[in-house]
């Protein structure tokens, strides 16, 4: 049914209107009638019921996808679960080597306090300037010394086989974040889907999109200085920074 | 506080290591040790450490940035606004690399910075330097 151009009815809609009347159509002839009162952009309509009927069936398409639940259900918790082992792991190794270096200090520092004990002893016996007695003396203290540089170096090696062996967490640690790192993955491809499925998705290749910072522009270590221009890349940068300031 | 009068930084001063990883403070304590500091307590957070630099006649703070209650930059912000503790030198030790932070940390009266990772050496130039600097 055309819309008048000039005035709120035509003759099409009003001889129309008879007809249906005059056949007993009451129903046909009511939507005749409401829509000379109420005239509706047939063509936004049709326009209205597309984009409803495409939202229906994205939302049914979710609904019965169920890698979003999974996703949201059981992945992702079970990678907070994973980086919170990678956290455990890594401080526990931490620790193991810190107790082993610890260890490792006083033998070391031993050994050299001992070694600085006969030192002027040995050097007079170098220089053919020790009497008997001293010698006696000397290869006593020499003695002792060999026996317990022999003992303590072996300690040391033990010791420093608990820190190789600290260090098997890397591969445990590295296996367990590859799967978080395909979590992300798989996050970031539905996020993706969704966005372009609700035409929401904008190529926007000019912005850079920077990393989240907290309070005070925290952001904690810096991955890839290279791309960055805003941050130092070492020690001498900080240094030279703060001497160009004046600090 | 306990600086010789030849300026030359004074091993039983009390130091106070802040950071919210105890393994970072071990390396950090291990170092001082070895560089001959023997009094050392710790804190693992800004918010618990200011309580302590006011209970107690602390020479000198180490501390890290990102903390959760308190960040090591508001620690340096509150040390210096209270009279009673605003001489204490305070180095920071951070993974923080931004230059804007940096210039942040000067300007709120660091008196080091020392970036993540960072070697033994480092630690013991800033050192000397900050206290080279306080004689």
């Amino acid at each position: 049914m055309s819309i008048p151009m000039t005035g709120r009815i035509s003759l099409e809609q009003a001889k129309s209107l008879v007809e249906l009347l005059e056949s007993g159509q009451q129903d046909e002839a009511d939507a005749v009638f409401a829509e000379i009162q109420s005239p509706i952009n047939s063509e936004l309509f049709a326009e209205i019921g597309k984009l409803t009927r495409q939202l229906h069936d994205s939302l049914t398409n979710f609904q019965v996808d169920s890698k979003l639940n999974d996703l949201a259900k059981a992945d992702i918790p079970d990678a907070k679960e994973r980086l919170n082992y990678v956290i455990t792991r890594t401080e526990e190794a931490a620790n193991k080597t810190m107790d082993a270096v610890e260890a490792i200090f006083p033998v070391v520092d031993t050994i050299a306090e001992q070694v600085e004990a006969v030192n002027p002893s040995w050097t007079k016996l170098m220089n053919n300037d020790l009497d008997l007695k001293e010698f006696k003396s000397l290869c006593l203290d020499i003695d002792t010394l060999l026996k317990n540089t022999g003992k303590e170096t072996r300690h040391i090696h033990d010791l420093m086989t608990d820190v190789l062996m600290a260090q098997d967490f890397q591969d445990l640690t590295g296996q367990v974040i590859r799967k978080v790192i395909d979590l992300v993955i798989e996050v970031e491809e539905s996020l993706i889907n969704m966005l372009t499925a609700f035409g929401l998705s904008e190529e926007s290749t000019e912005e850079k999109i920077l990393p989240r910072v907290g309070e005070n522009l925290v952001e904690g270590p810096i991955v890839n200085t290279e791309k960055r221009d805003d941050v130092v890349e070492d020690q001498d940068d900080v240094d030279d920074l703060l001497s160009s300031l004046g600090f | 506080m306990n600086v010789s009068p030849e300026g030359a930084l004074d091993k039983n001063m009390k130091v106070l290591v802040v950071d919210d990883f105890s393994t970072m403070r071990r390396i950090v304590k291990n170092l001082l040790r070895d560089l001959g500091f023997t009094n050392i307590q710790e804190a693992d957070d800004g918010s618990t450490a200011l309580p302590m630099l006011q209970g107690g006649d602390f020479d000198f703070v180490v501390t890290d940035w990102n903390m959760p209650g308190m960040q090591g930059i508001d620690l340096l912000k509150a040390i210096r606004a209270d009279a009673s503790l605003s001489h204490i030198p305070v180095l920071l030790i951070t993974a923080e690399a931004k230059k804007e932070q940096i210039v942040m940390a000067a300007q709120a009266g660091v008196n080091g910075y020392i970036v993540k990772p960072f070697t033994a050496g480092t630690l013991k130039t800033k050192l000397d330097k900050i206290f080279e600097r306080l004689a």
